[in-house]
Order: C-alpha cells, then sequence, then structure tokens
C-alpha cells in the first residue's frame, strides 16, 4: 500500500526533471550570443611557408589572458579549410626566452623593431618563419549572479534543492602585427554573453553557457580570414 | 527495524569520524616544494669565466605562509628551484661558469669573479586574502659580485613578480607553484637583460 504513492511520486519528479532539463538546455543554448569586429590598417597575405603566433596579453595587474584561451584560437587556425601554420605560444615563449616574458614583451609594433635589432632574436623569427605576430587580451567576466542551492547530506542519502543563474561576458581583442613591416595591420574584437543556470531537484544539473568557446570559435575564424587577406 | 537503526547510527559515526578527519587535516601545515623547468636564454654571451657560490640560505630556502590567526598553514621550498634556474640561465649568459663550495676554493683563482644570490624576501598572495582572482608571489633578491679576493665589485637587489589566475580546477599549491615559477621566469628576464646595464657591473666591465 505504501509502495505505489512513492513509485507515482518518483515518476513526476523524474519528468520534471527532464522536462525542466530540456527547458534550460534550449534556453542556455538559445541565451548566448556573440559579436565580432574587425579593424583593418593595413593590407595582409599569408604564404604556405609562413606562420603566425598567437601570444597573450599577461602586463595587466588585475587580470591576464589565459592561456586556454590563446591554445584554442591557435588550434582553431590551425584546422578546417585554409588552414594556416600557428606557432604554440609556450614553444614560441621559450625559445623567445627572455624576449617575450610578461616585463620584457613588446608593447607596440614599433619596439619590434628594436627588439629584431638582436641578432639572436631575428635569427629564431627567421627559423619559425613568422609573418604575423598576434596578441589576444582580454577576459571572462561573470556577472549577475542570483538565487541559491542548498544541499544536504544523511544518513540515508543526500540531495540539493534550488536554482541559481548567472551571466558571463567574453571580451577579447586580437592586435596583428606585421612583422615584416613592423605595424599594427587590424584589430579584432570578439564579445560573447551567455546567460547560465544550475536547477538543483536532488542532483544539481549545470547549463553553462560556453562564451569562451563561442569566442574562441569566432575570433579565430576571424582571424584566419584577415591574415589570409580575405 | 532494530538493524535499520543500528545502521543509521553506524552511519552517522562513520560521518561524525569523517568530519574530524577532514577538519583535523585542515588544521595541518602542508609542504610544498616548488617545481618546474627553465628554458635556457636565447641571449649573447659576455666574454667572462664566472664562479657561482649557493650558500646554504640560498638552497634550503623556505617560506611560512601563516593563516589570518597566525597558524602556519603552507610550506613553500624554493631553494632548489632558484639553483635550477640559475643553472640554466648563468651558462647562456658567460663565456665560461663553474660552481663553486666557497670562497676557499682553488678554482677561485681561475675566473674573472665570483656571483653569489641571497633571497631577502619572499611574499605571497593568495585569493581567499586579496579577494583578487590571482595569485601572486614576489621575491626580493641581493645579487653580489666579489673579485677573486672577496672585494666587491657590484651589490644590487633585483625584484621578481609573478602570478597566475585562479581557475576551477587548479588546486591552491598548483596556483602557487605557478605565480612562483612565473617569477622565477621573470627574475631570469630581469637579470639577464639588464645585468650589463647595472651600473657597478658597468664600471667593472670597462675596467677588463
Amino acid at each position: 500500500m505504501r509502495v505505489r504513492p512513492v513509485d507515482f511520486s518518483m515518476k513526476i519528479i523524474s519528468k520534471l526533471k527532464a522536462s525542466i532539463g530540456c527547458i534550460m538546455v534550449t534556453l542556455g543554448v538559445s541565451c548566448t550570443s556573440t559579436t565580432v569586429d574587425e579593424f583593418r590598417q593595413g593590407a595582409t597575405s599569408l604564404e604556405s611557408d609562413e606562420s603566425v603566433v598567437i601570444l597573450g596579453r599577461r602586463q595587466a595587474s588585475d587580470f591576464e589572458t589565459k592561456s586556454d584561451f590563446v591554445e584554442c584560437v591557435g588550434e582553431r587556425m590551425g584546422e578546417g579549410e585554409n588552414a594556416i601554420s600557428v606557432i604554440p605560444e609556450r614553444e614560441f615563449i621559450d625559445a623567445m626566452f627572455p624576449w617575450f616574458e610578461p616585463r620584457t614583451a613588446p608593447l607596440r609594433a614599433g619596439d619590434l623593431e628594436q627588439l629584431l635589432a638582436e641578432d639572436v632574436v631575428a635569427q629564431k623569427m627567421n627559423e619559425f618563419g613568422i609573418k604575423y605576430m598576434v596578441w589576444v587580451e582580454g577576459f571572462t567576466e561573470t556577472t549577475g549572479r542570483t538565487g541559491s542551492i542548498s544541499c544536504t547530506v544523511g544518513p540515508g542519502g543526500g540531495g540539493c534543492f534550488g536554482f541559481g543563474t548567472w551571466e558571463d561576458d567574453a571580451n577579447f581583442d586580437a592586435r596583428v602585427w606585421d612583422v615584416t613591416s613592423l605595424k599594427n595591420v587590424g584589430t579584432i574584437n570578439a564579445d560573447a554573453t551567455g546567460q547560465s543556470y544550475l536547477p538543483a531537484l536532488v542532483v544539481p544539473i549545470p547549463l553553462i553557457a560556453r562564451v569562451e568557446t563561442n569566442a574562441c570559435n569566432r575570433l579565430a575564424a576571424q582571424l584566419k580570414d584577415f591574415v589570409n587577406g580575405e | 527495524m532494530r538493524s535499520k537503526i543500528k545502521t543509521q547510527l553506524l552511519w552517522s559515526k562513520v560521518l561524525a569520524l569523517l568530519l574530524v578527519a577532514s577538519l583535523m587535516g585542515s588544521c595541518g601545515v602542508s609542504y610544498l616544494v616548488i617545481e618546474g623547468s627553465f628554458p635556457t636564454p636565447n641571449i649573447n654571451k659576455i666574454p667572462l669565466s664566472m664562479a657561482i657560490f649557493y650558500d646554504d640560505a640560498l638552497r634550503e630556502f623556505s617560506y611560512m605562509e601563516y593563516s589570518e590567526t597566525g597558524r602556519e598553514e603552507i610550506n613553500i621550498e624554493s631553494g632548489e628551484s632558484h639553483i635550477r634556474l640559475f643553472n640554466a640561465v648563468l651558462p647562456a649568459m658567460f663565456e665560461e661558469v663553474i660552481e663553486i663550495e666557497g670562497m676557499d676554493d682553488p678554482m677561485v683563482q681561475e675566473v674573472d669573479a665570483v656571483f653569489s644570490p641571497t633571497i631577502e624576501e619572499f611574499q605571497l598572495a593568495l585569493p581567499e586574502k586579496t579577494k583578487l582572482d590571482v595569485y601572486e608571489v614576489w621575491i626580493k633578491y641581493n645579487m653580489r659580485i666579489v673579485d677573486r679576493s672577496g672585494n666587491s665589485l657590484a651589490d644590487w637587489v633585483v625584484t621578481s613578480y609573478g602570478k597566475t589566475p585562479t581557475a576551477t580546477f587548479l588546486s591552491v599549491e598548483d596556483g602557487i607553484n605557478q605565480a612562483a615559477i612565473v617569477a622565477l621566469r621573470d627574475l631570469a628576464s630581469s637579470f639577464s637583460l639588464n645585468f650589463s646595464q647595472i651600473p657597478e657591473v658597468q664600471g667593472w666591465l670597462n675596467t677588463l
């Protein structure tokens, strides 16, 4: 007699969880938007034997560009149609050590002239075959955290209940320097915003807006076209 | 029914023990040895033969971070990592580098000068205390160069700084380690690129 109501309520809870999950997945996907702006200052083209290096800016005191994001942009540029040769950031910085550390890296395209006057630096740059140096700077900010989730654990088991939501804004700038002309040839900005949800009905179901991944994909695609002169 | 109560009591005891164990564990000091590798600097060599002397204070350097209540929290050992760094940097800076055990080492007579670095200060900033999303490490060094007789040729201070952002799966120890490695690389870059610009060093190099 006691078993039936429990089964019935469990079925309702399970259906409710599935429905909420579906709704939230739909909301989560539809609530991410990305804007890309391009500002070109010079002509670009890339030969098959030339390569690009993507570097993260780490001079700011309150934030630093994540190496994961820089790596993501590099990987996306190196795959698919019109793939280009991208030197991995860590490999380049280690090979150029100590010229591209946070305190010693050039801040303006004009500073490259002084840097390339060092024969050891110029030689290494030629070995890599670098035509363009891309400086990526930015971060992801989380705002508007609302809701609450409480979890309890007891001898009979545990569970969580509640709802949380927040907004993520990933804003990244990419400045493209021409290593040959020692000039800034353009800037691309990618701004992705998205709402994330965390409903918890016994088990928390994170529905994360993938703003950084979207910003990375769009920035990489735009950069690839930019350096190819398209 | 009785067996069910017994099982629940047993579970409660296990949970209580786990809670006590975790609380006790959180009261202990965690030990961290800074680990990482350093690339060889890509710079032009200075035509000098230099001896390097690492004293025990540098070899065994460790820093204790205290909690806000004064409890010992994290012990950071960075002596070995400093030696690894200098061993990677100095051979790229000078034509010849040898390591000596002290100023009475006979090898001292075969070099142009003896270099001896010491750590004067080590500071750590943790996100839980600063409320910033970065781990930060500051290190202040005293760099000394003496001639074969032990007379001072140059004595200057170098500060280095390293930071690393917090991340979801980054432990406190890994965060400190990464920030310390950035600080050590910062030391290597400022030391190797600015060495010849230090007025005392410049004056000494002009006499050679």
